[in-house]
Parts: C-alpha cells; structure tokens; sequence
C-alpha cells in the first residue's frame, strides 16, 4: 500500500503545475500518468504560441511541459507512468486508488485526490455524420498524433470540419507537411478556434474558411473517397441547394473538446452540465471533500497558462485539505454567460478571492459583465470584445460581499456599455 | 383450452396476415399483375415461379414478386425483373490474388465466413473431413453477423411451419452452453413486448396462449403495467401490459461468429480470409471447380452461406432456385452511461401489418451499451452500408415511446446492416435441386443469428450424409468444444488480475481507456487462431474504440502494436483490409528517425 497526501492523476500541464504546488506546500505527492511519458497533450502540440502569458515567450508545447517537468523531477516528486487508475473507493476519510500498470495491481491511500485527467475530442457519429465508414475519418488531435509523434501522414487531401484550435493548427501542420487542405468548414457563423490560430494558421497558407458549412456525409467503402458540404441556414440545417461533393481521402474533424471525468462520474461527482466538468469551489474543490478537478478536466481551456493555474490553485488548496463542513454561495451564468468556474464559494474559507473563468455565449462589442450578488451589482469590468472561443479570467474578492450559505452571484453581459 | 386457441389462431390469421399466401393459380396471379404492374409477367417452372418484365422503382419489384409467392413452400419466386433504376454496385473484391488455395481438395468448401458459415464450419471439424471456409472480405462477420443488434429470439412472433420457426425454438436452447464453451458472455435478459392500449389484452394474451400451446414457444406470459415497471423502471409509464418472454436474450454477434470460426481451427478445420468465389464449373449436375482471386479449387461439396450473395452463388451453381431481396436496417449504439436505461429487450407494439422484421426495440447490449433498432428498407444495393440521418430518427421516434428518457445525444456510433431474405421471408435449408454437391444455407435473415447452430447441425449433417455415400467419414476424436477468448483482465479480481500481469506484463499496460483493455489482450488477439491484423479486426475482437473516444486516443496505439507484432512498418497497418490504409508513407522528416 503506498500512501500519500496529494494523489493526481494525469501527468499533463494541470496534472504537473497540481503535483509541484502540492508539494511546495508540503504534501507528499504522487502522480499518476497513463501514458509512458509526462506532459499530457502537449507531447504533440510541437507548434509555438504556448506560455505567452504566463512566461512572456513563445513556446512549443513540448518546450513549455519541459519547464514544469524539470522543476518537478527536481523536486524528486514520484510519479508512476504506464499507470492506470482502476477504481476509486473511499476509506474513512480518504480514498483508496486501484492502479494497474506492467509491475501488477496496487492500491494508494490518500488523503486528497486532484482530477487532472484533460478532455476528449468529439467524434464524428456525435455530430451525426452519416453515409459510410472508411479509413480516413481522424479527429484532429488523432491526426496531430500520426504526424508528430509517430512522423506518419494520415492524409494527402483533406477537408477539416470545425474550426477548433487543434483543427486550425493542423490545417497548417499538414500543409508544411506537403499534404493539400482544401478547406475548413465551421458549422458556426463564427470562428470556433482563436483570431490569432485563424491568421496564423488559415489566412498565412491560403487555406479557406468556410462558414456556416457542415460536412453531412462521407463516401467510400474503404478509403475515404469524398465528403459532401453543405451551407446550413440560421436554424444549422444543411440547405439542400448548397450540397456539394469534394472528393478528398480523410476528413479531419475539430469540432469540440469535452472533460474527461469518468472517475468523476464513477465517484459520483456533482457535474456542471455547461462545462461538463465538476462543479467547484473557489479552491477548486469538487463537492465530494478531498477531491480537486482542474485544467481542461474541469473546463476546456483555450490556453495552457490557465491550465497550469488551475492547477497551481487545486494542488496549493489539496496540500493544506483538512476534513471540515463547508457552507456555499452558488455561481450562476446569467444572460449573454455560457458558463462560470467556480461555481461554488466556500464561505467557511479564509480566502473569499476566486479566480473567475467565464466564457460568453455569443460575440459582444463593447459590452460589460456584471457580477449580481441577490440582485445587486457587485462588480463590473468593461471589454471591447467577448468571444466564445475566448475565455475570460477575472479575478473578484467576494470578502466584502457579505455572502451567506445559498446566496446566488450571478455573472451577466451587459451589451453596449463601454 | 386447445380448442379455444384454435379459435384465436383463426382470428389472428384474419386480422394480422392478410397479405399471407393465398391460394391463387398462376392466371389470376397473373391477371392481378397485369392490373398493378403491367408489362411484369409471371411463369411456373422447375417448381419455381419466374417473374420478368422491367421495372424502374426497385420497390415495386419487391412488391411484383412478393405477390407472386406461392402457398407451396416448395416453389420460390425467382426475380428475372429487370431493375433500370441505378444499378448495384458490383461485388466488392479483394485487392489482393495469388495461388495459395490453387489446387486445393477440401471435403467440404463453406462460402461465406457469418454466422452461418462459421457455425456449420464448427459443426463440420466436429468430423475428420477438410473443411474449408472462404470469405471474401479481410474479417469475419463483416456483413449482416457483424452488424446486427445481437438479439436471441424467443421466437414468440412466429407461428409453426417456417423453417425460421422451427429453427429458432431449437437454436435458442443452444445459447447457453454454446456461450460456455465458446467463452463467449451471453446474457438471457428477456423480452417485454409492450403495448399502451388496454383494449389488445384480450388479443394479445389469445395470441400468446396460441404461441404456446400450439406454436410450442412455452414461455411467453402478460404481464401488467405495474410488473413492467418494476423490471424496468424507465419504461414508458403508459404502457398497460407487456408479452414477456423469458428465453430472449442477447449475445456479440461478430464475438459469436470469431469464436465458432476459431474453434473450427482449433479443430482442424480452415479458413481464407480475403477470399472471394468468382466462378464455378458445373458438370453432370456437379460443381468440379470453383474459382477464387487465390486459385481454382476442386471441393468435393459445396455450401453456400453467402448471405445476400447466396443467389449469386446459386447462380453460379447453376442451381437457382429463389431470389434474395436486400433489406437495410440500422443501429445506434448508446453510450455505457446510458446503460442504466434498462437491462433487457423492450419495444413498443403496434399493430404494424406490412413488415416482415421484428420491428426493432431496445436492447442491454452483452457489453453493456444499448442499442437501439433497427429500421427496415428495401434496397437493390447489397454493400451499401452507408447510414442516413432518416434511419436514425425513425428508429429514435419509435424507440422513444419504448423509455421516454432515451436520447440522442447518448449515442456513440450507428452502423447499417443488410439483411438477406427471399420473397418467401423463410429460409432456404436444402440440398442443391440440381446440382448435387451443393447445400444452400440461404436467405438467413432475423432470426438467422438464434437460428444458426441449429441450423449448422442440419447442415452439416447434410453434408457428411452427401461424403458418406461416397466414403467413411469418422467422427473427430480430438474435437474439443471449448474454445477460450482472450483473458478479459479487467473484470477480473484484483488477485488474479496482478498474477496475470506478473507472468505478462503486457496485461498491465492499458491501450484502451474508455474500455479498460491492455496491450497484452490485443496482442493475445493477433495471436489466436485467426489472426486479423487491422485495426477494426482487434476493434471487434478485444474492442478497444469501442468506447465513447471511438478510437481517437487508441487507435495510433492499436496500430503500432499490430505493426511491432506482424514486422511490418506502422503506415502498413489498415483499418480493416487492404484497400482500407490508414496512411499514406512517413512525414518530410520521418525517415532519418
């Protein structure tokens, strides 16, 4: 039996910043990872842009997950790799882990657990694609997988159906990689990826963009032969006049990034149906005691500095956990709010300053959000732009509040006030 | 009571099949095509109703010949109706032809590698004879047995005097031991056939009591509403009684269909995968060769199991005798989290006049998913499994009645099957009528996959009757029923889990993460009897991408390990064949790696 303070699973950019704050605050940490190597997803995300807010430079997903994991090996922190996690059951008032990994079967008992376990992309039957099943259909980040990690080419020709950073990102990598993009097709009337992802990557390599388009069938019995693409009207139905057939030999999709918590859910874990992720309190604390979600597991990030926030935020609270009763005020999002991280403050805890995401659900020009606590206006900060596939961060001292248990805050976008 | 259910027999014969056989000579038969499809002719011969003319609605021609069928079970409509619509496609072959099988004598030669070949394969290494199994495409149980909804039928919705009716009371029995032996879970979950209308109890339980006092279909009761809703909570809160039947239940069909095949291995029986029957030359009312894309072959019999291609090869035969007539129908499959919904088959009853399946329901999958379907559509093209957005709703529609709570947004994958039935709707078990070494295994369809070891007993039989008479033919002494799967490690105890992965340490290195499956089960699959080195050939055997990822993080892993085992470069690996590649050469920089 191994035992340990802190145990996280997932050894990517939250998994690794989670392990390092823990440990800083004096927890004995363990970390657990699936695959043979540290650094999660970023092990293949070989282009630049990473750590721009956090270290002011312009990394590559494998130079930014050196950083965190130099400091952790340092730190002599024990990760186990090649290791599964089986089973979570609880014991007193911890847990009991089950891992399987190639030394056999062995049980952790730990005090605190964080959920660090990234997200899933979204498959092609969930965005009901029809017609046949070839070889060939590859979500984007299968695709990035083949080629950087394993330097095989999935595709020669190819159509991207979503507008995703990953799908952005690779339209360009398969470019610089001799293979012929012909066009990434976003269901949305709006990018789903970032302007910075859409230049870079789209506008620099003539790739086009099409909006308002879906892909709604796939032809071939073996290999890909063709796809056909449709212009959808308001109400995202394909608009019969508008079918087209390209022909093509893959079909790339990046339509849509969703948590990964099955542990979450064999625990029984409270998830917020609009992040798909747990619900949280400021510490990042999961309503089940001892148990902490952050980086894309808790919500699907666009940045991997805020990742390794979460992470810090979750590790720093796992280290000082003592069994206690918490009392919360919820976080709602109102109008114009796709959705808000945390969703809970703990009033019971010294610290009443939460790092607020929050993400809109719409584009909004010089617009406002507002943080209602029972009705009135607590809070307001002014923004030029607020897109969805941006995420916002604030950061809100709720001590003068005032809050009581099962008091609402309600964060709204107010259009028009600049 | 006897008496009473004879009645009810009569009144359901009135009511539900009035589209049944009727007794009609071929002129007045004649005289109603003329009225509904003029210019489609129709002629008896050889015991067999031959319909011709042209028709450009490939609907019509079902209808056409469906009218033509006779009340003589003996005589099968064969559809001579020239289709001018858009054509078929023609027969999928493999890419692949050299001699491997050239010259080859085997006792018996089975074509078709489903359920049907597959369990008469078993059936036939049950005795020291070469049997040889062909199959066309890179795997097993790759058309209709490898995508069905894997239901055991109870065979409450047939009544006696079909071959399907006889074999599936039969063929259900089986279940149970045929799953221990092969090592293959099946899970007897019952069935509830369930109405909303009060009104049809008396019917209904009239109907029932005939199906079991004379259709011999002994278990099958009502139940009420309140009883539904305590087996299965999620179902529809208006439903006022179920017909529940006991002996359904469900199994993996392409599980099923691989084990039976490498059990017939383990017992010296063969199989050629990748190979597809091209010809044959008929003699004296014998087949003296047949020719395949890896050589011609000199088999002393021949079965044909070749499901919607079972005409084609009769043709070749020169012993055609009936016609198939493709019919679609597509699957859902729900996301594990959805499997709470409810732990048996269920389905909404209507009374539903003009459909020859069982109208689709809900199933708790043997892997703990649900499935939901299928649908039923006409169609000239065999291979087209291409799904459309229709099916899915009219199937959802449905269902939904069935548990209010089911949804699409839970579903994971859908898949289109082609079924294989004649114009009779019954199956076609005999000896060829012209040719002699030859049995057809033909026009499988629902129940086909209940049916089939049954039915694989009388067909090999049939066969060793045929070898008999020219030669002793003794029983195989070293025949072993037992077949083992691959080890399924995480549903093994925690002890016997780690000694596992002490003595392999593979089994402790998980590949799949939504279905928990480690590299030393896959490997353990490219190391059994039939080894299917693609991607969806561990796909169906081990089932990773089976999952909610459907492979997005596994499948590059998948392909590597196939790739390390077999020796060969990773961009060789396929999907599922040949012409199936996943990749095209390495990247700018990939060589000097």
């Amino acid at each position: 039996m191994i035992k340990a303070d802190v145990t996280i699973i997932g050894g990517g950019p939250a998994g690794l910043a989670a392990a390092i704050e823990a440990d800083k605050n004096g927890a004995k940490v363990l970390l657990i990872e699936r695959e043979a190597r540290l650094g999660g997803i970023l092990k293949q995300c070989i282009h630049d842009g990473f750590g721009l807010v956090r270290f002011g430079e312009r990394l590559t997903g494998p130079e930014y997950a050196e950083r965190f994991m130099q400091e952790f090996n340092e730190r002599n922190i024990e990760a186990k790799t090649l290791t599964f996690v089986t089973q979570i059951d609880r014991t007193g008032e911890g847990y009991t882990l089950t891992l399987v990994s190639r030394d056999g079967m062995h049980k952790v008992l730990t005090k605190t657990i964080i959920l660090a376990t990234g997200c899933r992309e979204r498959t092609a039957k969930q965005v009901f694609i029809h017609g046949t099943r070839p070889a060939g259909v590859f979500t984007a980040g299968t695709a990035q997988n083949f080629v950087n990690l394993c330097g095989v080419m999935p595709t020669q020709k190819c159509v991207i159906l979503g507008s995703g950073d990953i799908g952005l990102i690779m339209a360009r990598r398969l470019t610089l990689e001799g293979a012929k993009v012909l066009g990434v097709y976003e269901l949305q009337p709006t990018p789903s990826g970032l302007t910075r992802n859409i230049h870079q990557c789209l506008h620099d390599y003539n790739i086009p963009l099409y909006l308002s388009h879906t892909v709604t069938r796939v032809f071939g019995h073996d290999r890909l032969t063709a796809v056909e693409v449709a212009q959808v009207d308001e109400n995202k139905k394909p608009i019969d006049s508008t079918r087209q057939i390209i022909e093509c030999d893959s079909l790339i999709l990046s339509v849509g990034l969703i948590p990964e918590n099955e542990l979450a859910e064999t625990l029984d874990i409270k998830i917020d149906p609009n992040t798909k992720g747990p619900v949280c309190d400021q510490n990042l604390q999961t309503m089940l005691k001892g148990v902490y979600s952050c980086g894309n597991a808790l919500h699907v990030n666009d940045l991997v500095d805020f990742v390794s926030e979460s992470g810090e935020t979750a590790g720093r609270n796992a280290a000082a956990w003592t069994p206690k009763k918490r009392l919360f005020a919820s976080l709602f999002p109102g109008d114009g709010v796709a959705y808000v991280v945390p969703q809970k403050m703990d009033l019971t805890d010294e610290n009443q300053k939460a790092i607020v995401y929050f993400r809109s659900k719409k584009v909004f020009t010089k617009s406002s959000l507002q943080v209602i606590v029972n009705g009135v206006s607590v809070y307001e900060k002014k923004y030029n732009h607020l897109r969805p596939p941006e995420m916002e961060r604030i950061e809100i001292d709720f001590a003068g509040f005032d809050l009581k248990a099962g008091d609402t805050v309600t964060l709204k976008i107010k259009e028009g006030e600049a | 009571m006897l008496k009473r259910a004879k009645k009810s027999d009569k009144i359901i014969l009135t009511v539900i099949i009035f589209w049944c056989v009727r007794k009609m000579n071929i002129k007045k038969l004649q005289k109603r095509l003329d009225e509904k499809f003029p210019g489609i002719k129709v002629r008896e011969e050889d015991g067999c109703r031959f319909v011709t003319g042209e028709l450009d609605d490939w609907d019509k021609i079902v209808k056409a010949c469906s009218m033509c069928v006779s009340k003589d079970k003996n005589v099968h409509v064969v559809n001579d109706i020239v289709f001018t619509g858009k054509a078929d496609a023609p027969m999928r072959v493999p890419a692949q032809t050299d001699n491997t099988l050239d010259g080859k004598r085997p006792d018996v030669l089975v074509i078709g590698g489903g359920i049907s070949g597959a369990t008469i394969l078993r059936e036939l290494s049950r005795w020291n004879v070469d049997a040889l199994l062909v199959e066309k495409e890179a795997d097993l149980a790759m058309h209709a047995s490898g995508r069905n909804d894997g239901e055991i039928h109870p065979g409450v919705d047939l009544a006696k005097g079909s071959l399907k009716q006889h074999y599936v009371l039969l063929g259900n029995q089986m279940f149970p031991a045929l799953s221990d032996a092969l090592d293959v879970p099946f899970d007897r979950c019952g069935q509830y056939a369930c109405f909303t209308q009060n009104a049809l109890k008396g019917f209904v339980t009239l109907y029932a009591l005939k199906r079991k006092y004379i259709d011999g279909c002994k278990e099958t009761y009502i139940i009420s509403g309140k009883k539904l809703r305590k087996k299965e909570p999620n179902l529809n809160k208006e439903f006022k009684f179920a017909l529940y039947n006991p002996t359904a239940g469900c199994i993996c069909p392409y599980g099923l269909t691989i084990a039976c095949a490498e059990n017939a291995v383990q017992n010296g029986a063969e199989v050629s995968l990748n190979t597809a029957v091209l010809g044959m030359t008929v003699e004296n009312g014998k087949i003296t060769s047949v020719q395949t894309n890896k050589g011609t072959l000199y088999p002393h019999i021949v079965i044909n199991a070749a499901g919607v291609f079972s005409e084609e090869i009769a043709k070749m035969a020169k012993d055609r005798f009936y016609s198939i007539h493709p019919r679609r129908g597509t699957n859902s499959i729900l996301d594990k989290k959805a499997g709470k919904l409810l732990g048996s088959i269920a389905s909404v009853k209507q009374l539903e006049l003009h459909t020859h399946t069982k109208g689709g329901g809900l199933l708790h999958t043997a892997h703990g998913n649900i499935l939901a379907g299928p649908d039923a559509v006409e169609t000239n093209e065999k291979e087209n499994f291409a799904t459309t957005p229709t099916s899915i709703n009219t199937v959802f529609t449905k269902q939904k009645v069935t548990a209010p709570d089911l949804t699409e947004r839970d579903i994971i994958t859908y898949f289109t099957g082609v079924r294989a039935p004649d114009f009779e709707e019954d199956f076609v078990i005999e000896k060829g009528r012209k040719t002699k070494n030859l049995i057809h295994c033909a026009a499988i369809q629902s129940p086909g996959l209940t049916t089939a070891p049954a039915v694989a007993r009388d067909v090999a039989r049939m066969a060793i009757d045929i070898l008999q008479a020219e030669k002793l033919v003794l029983r195989n002494e070293k025949f072993t029923p037992v077949r083992k799967a691959p080890p399924r490690l995480a549903e093994m105890p925690v002890s016997q889990r780690n000694r596992m992965i002490k003595e392999n340490p593979d089994y402790g290195e998980i590949v799949c993460r939504c279905e928990e499956i480690s590299k030393g089960e896959i490997i353990d699959t490219l190391n059994a009897p039939i080894c299917v080195p693609t991607v969806d050939g561990i796909k169906k055997r081990v089932r990773p991408g089976m999952g909610r990822c459907q492979g997005g993080f596994c499948s590059p892993l998948v392909a590597q390990i196939i790739a390390e085992h077999q020796g060969i470069p990773l961009e060789e690996v396929t999907k599922s064949g040949d012409k199936a590649f996943l990749l095209f050469g390495k990247t700018k920089g990939g060589e000097e790696l």
